[in-house]
């Protein structure tokens, strides 16, 4: 076969390194992409300074109205508690997971992976189930003699919906970085005296930060765009961003103002990847 | 301690699991718990009613598509990628990420716009198009992963005991990536499957998937039909997921 660029044991390497190669292979879903893909995010860019007609007005409405304001903050506050949450309940879990290497670890991995691969809206319906004022803690309160508080369609609800949602992104996040830390290391603390919990201080913790990160990242991103679950769980009152793009075209068929949200989101979750891209690249996210 | 936060976090993660399966047998109307009665009488709706069934069938048909088109474009971009250096390959790993770092709500809008121009919004083929580029990103990593841990000695092996390039591809080359390959496309599968966003936007009335009827039975809040059905979704889950752990088989998602 052609080998011409490679200079070492030219027979045993016959479709390496040449360019036009790569391209050919690429070519195909690189076009998909561009066409069926890029091509629509730039219709929205478009969309949202044409539509009804060419200005900026939209984003004038966007940054000067309190009311719309307010949902951005809002959708910071929230994204913000659920990934504070996941960290919290996600580290202790991926921990035991990543430390124990025994039938426990196993079971625990399963039922995170089975969460994981359940749908949003069957873990959302059953949310609404649990919440619901004919729901399992309404009865409890009942039973304890108390008024129970409303529940469902609140910040509350919407946020717990979506730390149930994410919390297995976070465990996996945290599960890759946490595996690769070497035992040894701790054994190695502890036999040089250091107890349990300064060992995990010292040494566990620092080299588990890169997972942290990841799963912060992760979790955060997702939850500013959050679609589903912030519509039905969620309070018109407190609105996140993608309950205000549902409003703005179910109600009100404002396509150029729901466009010109949808940028401001991409906007965001973009500045926030570049960012990651710049410290620790983008491939390692997902890895 | 810790162990004591795992557990009350698994607790958490898998509740819901445990609502879904009694109150599809429940014989009230609305979502209470627990269940007044048990009977099996929203199983036969759901198995009767077209409702449900068409866009079960939907889901399934536009899943199995986008997974199919995805590995087709994502295989060779994968080797592609993985083994050569050419310039720009910042850009293509950037693109063939980029539906990930999208939100969906985003990606949506432009669908709509754009397959309305097209005048395939609410068909099935659009909707084909529109989750094969979401899945694409991580069936790319997971198949770009398999490739980057091949041992290339195999296929220098089979070259020098005779095989040409394409019988040395497919009978050393793909065999030996199978695990990586199947993983990738049950992703693929997976995500077009429960993707619910843009399925709500372009969908329409033609081309409804079971997330989006979903969708629309709770926020309507009276087809007790839903529980069924998640229940049934939770089934194939655990069935996909647990047996092959019970087998002592590592499972998938521990790529």
């Amino acid at each position: 076969m052609t080998a011409t660029t490679i200079t070492d044991t030219p027979r045993h390497r016959p479709l390496e390194s040449r360019s036009a190669a790569a391209w050919l292979l690429l070519t195909p879903g690189s076009l998909f992409l561009i066409l069926l893909f890029v091509v629509p995010i730039g219709y929205v860019l478009l969309l949202s300074f044409t539509e009804p007609k060419v200005s900026l007005d939209h984003f004038r409405r966007i940054f000067t109205t309190p009311l719309y304001t307010s949902v951005m903050i809002n959708t910071f506050r929230t994204s913000l508690i659920v990934t504070l949450s996941c960290l919290l309940l996600g580290y202790p879990l991926a921990y035991v997971i990543a430390r124990r290497n025994d039938a426990v670890s196993l079971i625990f991995l399963t039922l995170v992976g089975l969460s994981f691969w359940t749908g949003f809206l069957v873990r959302t319906y059953a949310w609404l189930v649990i919440l619901g004022n004919r729901g399992p803690v309404a009865a409890t309160f009942g039973v304890l003699g108390l008024e129970p508080p409303q529940l469902l369609f609140t910040s509350f609800s919407s946020t717990l919906g979506m730390v149930n949602i994410l919390l297995p992104y976070m465990v996996f996040a945290l599960l890759s970085v946490m595996k690769k830390i070497d035992p040894n290391h701790m054994r190695a603390a502890a036999s040089l005296g250091a107890p349990p919990t300064a060992a995990f201080r010292t040494v566990f913790l620092p080299q588990s930060l890169p997972g942290v990160v990841n799963g912060s990242v992760l979790v955060f991103t997702v939850c500013l765009g959050f679609y589903v679950t912030p519509i039905l769980l969620g309070t018109p009152r407190d609105m996140m961003i993608s309950q205000l793009i549902n409003q703005q075209i179910e109600e009100l068929l404002a396509w150029g103002f729901a466009a010109a949200l949808a940028v401001v989101l991409l906007a965001v979750t973009s500045f926030l990847m570049i960012l990651y891209n710049r410290f620790v690249g983008l491939d390692r996210l997902w890895g | 301690m810790p162990l004591l936060f795992a557990i009350i976090a698994t607790a958490f993660l898998i509740a819901p699991l445990f609502i879904v399966v009694p109150m599809s047998f429940s014989t009230s109307t609305s979502f209470a718990f627990p269940p007044e009665g048990y009977w099996l009488g929203y199983y036969r709706a759901y198995f009767a009613s077209e409702d449900w069934l068409i866009p079960t069938a939907n889901s399934i048909v536009i899943a199995f598509c986008a997974m199919m088109v995805t590995m087709l474009l994502v295989i060779p971009a994968a080797f592609g990628f993985v083994r050569h250096r050419f310039a720009g390959k910042a850009a293509i790993n950037l693109l063939f990420l980029l539906p990930l770092a999208v939100p969906h709500v985003v990606a949506a809008l432009g669908y709509y716009g754009l397959l309305s121009r097209l005048g395939i919004v609410g068909t099935i083929f659009g909707l084909i198009i529109a989750e094969t580029a979401l899945s694409m990103p991580v069936s790319f990593l997971v198949v770009c992963a398999a490739l980057k841990g091949y041992d290339r000695n195999l296929e220098r092996a089979a070259m020098s005991a005779g095989a040409g390039p394409l019988r040395t591809f497919f009978w050393v080359t793909l065999p030996v990536l199978r695990p990586g390959i199947l993983v990738a496309a049950l992703f693929a599968f997976l995500q077009t499957f429960n993707e619910s966003v843009v399925a709500l936007f372009i969908g329409g009335r033609d081309a409804s998937t079971l997330p989006k009827k979903m969708f629309e039975s709770i926020r309507l809040e009276t087809d007790p039909v839903i529980a069924v059905v998640s229940t049934l979704l939770t089934g194939i889950v655990v069935l996909a997921f647990v047996v092959p752990v019970l087998f002592r088989r590592k499972p998938a998602y521990v790529v």
